[in-house]
């Protein structure tokens, strides 16, 4: 039996949706952070997917720069989670609320 | 073997098209050579290295101008690099557009960095490296390089409003971006990837092994309008780029980001990422989703209605002046997404509507956010309408700049905005947007209201004996210089508005 790009997309569409719900929930910093990543995991897992199944080598070559650019984004993301603990010795959102005041 | 190596060599210069780039490469240089000049120098020389950076940019500018008339010509979109970027009259338009920005910018951001203990340097460069980044993502014409040119942009956001690493203001409203920035890109590549993998699939008609190029792209989405996934895709795309403008409901991080980045950075922030994203979309509604208007017009009027009235209602209670910013800023993207829905349902002169528009955004923003710099306290995200009273008393030329530049956002007849509007409402209503426009002229009249509370607060305010304290700092030769230009750009715009020859 062969497992179908159906499968995979499910898996894929699983996975974003669980980073969403994530990213929209939860309340420390970090854990929002792990679900973006999860997010861009679910795209790289359905490229990856589409890209066999379609026999073209793009979808393969896009994942190498959406993780470059992930590795970026999270470089600069902790830099600034650390600097704000420091001022604030928090990294819960409910408790970031200087601004809109 | 040196067969070859010739063969190599010819095929290579024949191909060779890096001159395209040219200001991009400079750019680049340029903030790298910003490093290199700030290692070097003593340390009492480093104030120079924001001179530098002004000075050549500029040098890149006029570069880009010589390029623009003299290369060769615009009329048609010209691929290059095989079909990853293609250049047109409106892509040299928006270089030198993005280019103005980055020297406003550089130049604001010397004056706010002279009052902070914060590095320098570092600031130059990414805002140079961010204005390279625009450039060539409203040029790119495949998937693979929009992702790429607007991660080099967002990422070197994060740290500019983020830069101010003395306010708590400003690292919160870093990670805000930053949060809801990484979320936009998640769900703009979701609906690239369901894009890619439908156009890709050998199975249906037109389908391409190049998916993820425009024109490829295009021709699969005339054939295949009702499909699903093409429609998520489709949905999902516009969607992220909707965060990047700002538009209802992906507006929740403008405020407070607006708010608590450095000045400088909001208004680079709101003028130059705002248009980015429009000009994206556009190229997007008229290139690869061209065949997907019916369904893309009746979403995005829905989102431009409720643009235009939450932006305007929600600014008309607010007492911070960057958080009003803000909520206005939200507000002209809804007018602005009126053009891009005339262009979606075929009227395709708006596209010079909406670029003439933005153009004149920049002048009157830029006018304001000036004046906002200048006369900032040391706490940069408290900035209240009441500390503006009397404020044309003591600074008389900052007063009139302040009030021209809030006129023409407003759309008070004899300055730029105002045409910038007629031409958007115009478009619209030829695209028979009849029901929109209603909402969008009731906007414009909800917007007079706070932009002239502001402009009363400034001139008209004697009712308080008290002289407030003064943090205002007075504008050098240069400065007015500066002003002035924006000001009198604003008003030449308004009486001659073919002065910007992008309509036909």
């Amino acid at each position: 039996m062969t497992v179908g790009i159906n499968a995979f997309l499910l898996v894929a569409g699983w996975l974003f949706a669980i980073g969403l719900l994530g990213v929209l929930l939860r309340k420390n910093t970090l854990v929002i952070y792990m679900s973006l990543e999860l997010m861009l995991n679910a795209v790289n897992l359905a490229l990856v997917a589409f890209s066999r199944y379609n026999n073209t080598m793009d979808g393969n070559l896009f994942v190498f720069f959406i993780i470059t650019v992930a590795a970026a984004e999270v470089a600069v993301g902790l830099a600034i989670i650390v600097a704000l603990y420091r001022r604030r010795q928090t990294v819960l959102v409910n408790e970031l609320n200087s601004l809109s005041r | 073997m040196n067969e070859i190596l010739a063969e190599f060599l010819r095929g290579y210069t024949a191909t060779n098209q890096w001159l395209a780039i040219l200001p991009e490469i400079l750019l680049a240089l340029l903030a790298l050579s910003l490093l290199a000049v700030e290692m070097a120098s003593p340390k009492a020389a480093r104030a120079q290295v924001g001179r530098v950076a002004f000075y050549g940019q500029l040098f890149i500018l006029a570069v880009c101008l010589i390029g623009c008339f003299t290369g060769p010509a615009t009329t048609g979109a010209e691929p290059l690099f095989s079909g990853m970027i293609e250049q047109s009259g409106t892509t040299q338009f928006m270089r030198v557009f993005f280019l103005l920005c980055s020297l406003f910018v550089s130049y604001l951001g010397g004056i706010y960095l002279e009052r902070q203990p914060l590095a320098r340097t570092e600031f130059h460069h990414l805002v140079l490296l961010v204005a390279a980044g625009m450039m060539l993502l409203v040029q790119s014409a495949h998937f693979v390089m929009l992702f790429v040119a607007l991660e080099t942009v967002t990422v070197a956001f994060y740290v500019l409003v983020a830069y101010g690493r003395n306010s708590v203001g400003s690292l919160e409203a870093g990670l805000k971006y930053l949060i809801m920035g990484a979320l936009s890109s998640a769900i703009l590549l979701f609906g690239i990837v369901l894009l890619y993998g439908v156009a890709g699939n050998p199975a249906l008609a037109a389908s391409s092994s190049d998916s993820l190029q425009y024109s490829a792209l295009a021709e699969f989405i005339s054939l295949h309008d009702g499909n699903l996934l093409v429609r998520l895709g489709a949905l999902l795309v516009v969607a992220g780029i909707c965060f990047k403008i700002g538009a209802v409901p992906f507006q929740i991080w403008v405020p407070d980001v607006y708010q608590g980045a450095p000045t400088p950075v909001t208004s680079f922030l709101a003028v130059a990422s705002k248009a980015a994203g429009f000009v994206v979309l556009l190229q997007l509604v008229q290139g690869p989703f061209a065949g997907l208007g019916a369904l893309l017009v009746p979403v995005l009027s829905i989102v431009a209605a409720v643009t235009i009235l939450f932006g305007n209602c929600a600014a008309v209670v607010q007492g911070n002046l960057k958080r009003l910013m803000g909520l206005s800023g939200i507000a002209h993207a809804g007018y602005l997404l009126l053009g891009v829905i005339a262009v979606a349902s075929g009227v395709a002169w708006a596209e010079g509507a909406v670029l003439f528009y933005l153009f004149t955004y920049l002048l009157g923003s830029f006018a304001v956010f000036a004046v906002m710099t200048f006369a900032a306290g040391t706490d940069d995200t408290d900035q209240q309408i009441s500390h503006y009273q009397d404020f044309a008393k003591e600074q008389p030329f900052l007063g009139g700049v302040l009030a021209i530049g809030l006129g023409s956002l407003a759309g008070i007849p004899p300055l730029g905005g105002f045409i910038g509007k007629l031409f958007l409402f115009i478009a619209a209503f030829q695209a028979g947007l009849y029901g929109l426009l209603g909402v969008a002229i009731l906007g414009v009249v909800i917007s007079i209201y706070y932009y002239f509370g502001w402009i009363r607060e400034a001139f008209f305010s004697h009712y308080n004996e008290t002289v407030p304290t003064k943090t205002a700092i007075l504008p050098s030769m240069r400065d007015r210089l500066l002003l002035g230009f924006l000001a009198a750009a604003s008003l030449l715009l308004g009486l001659y508005p073919a002065a910007l020859s992008l309509l036909p």
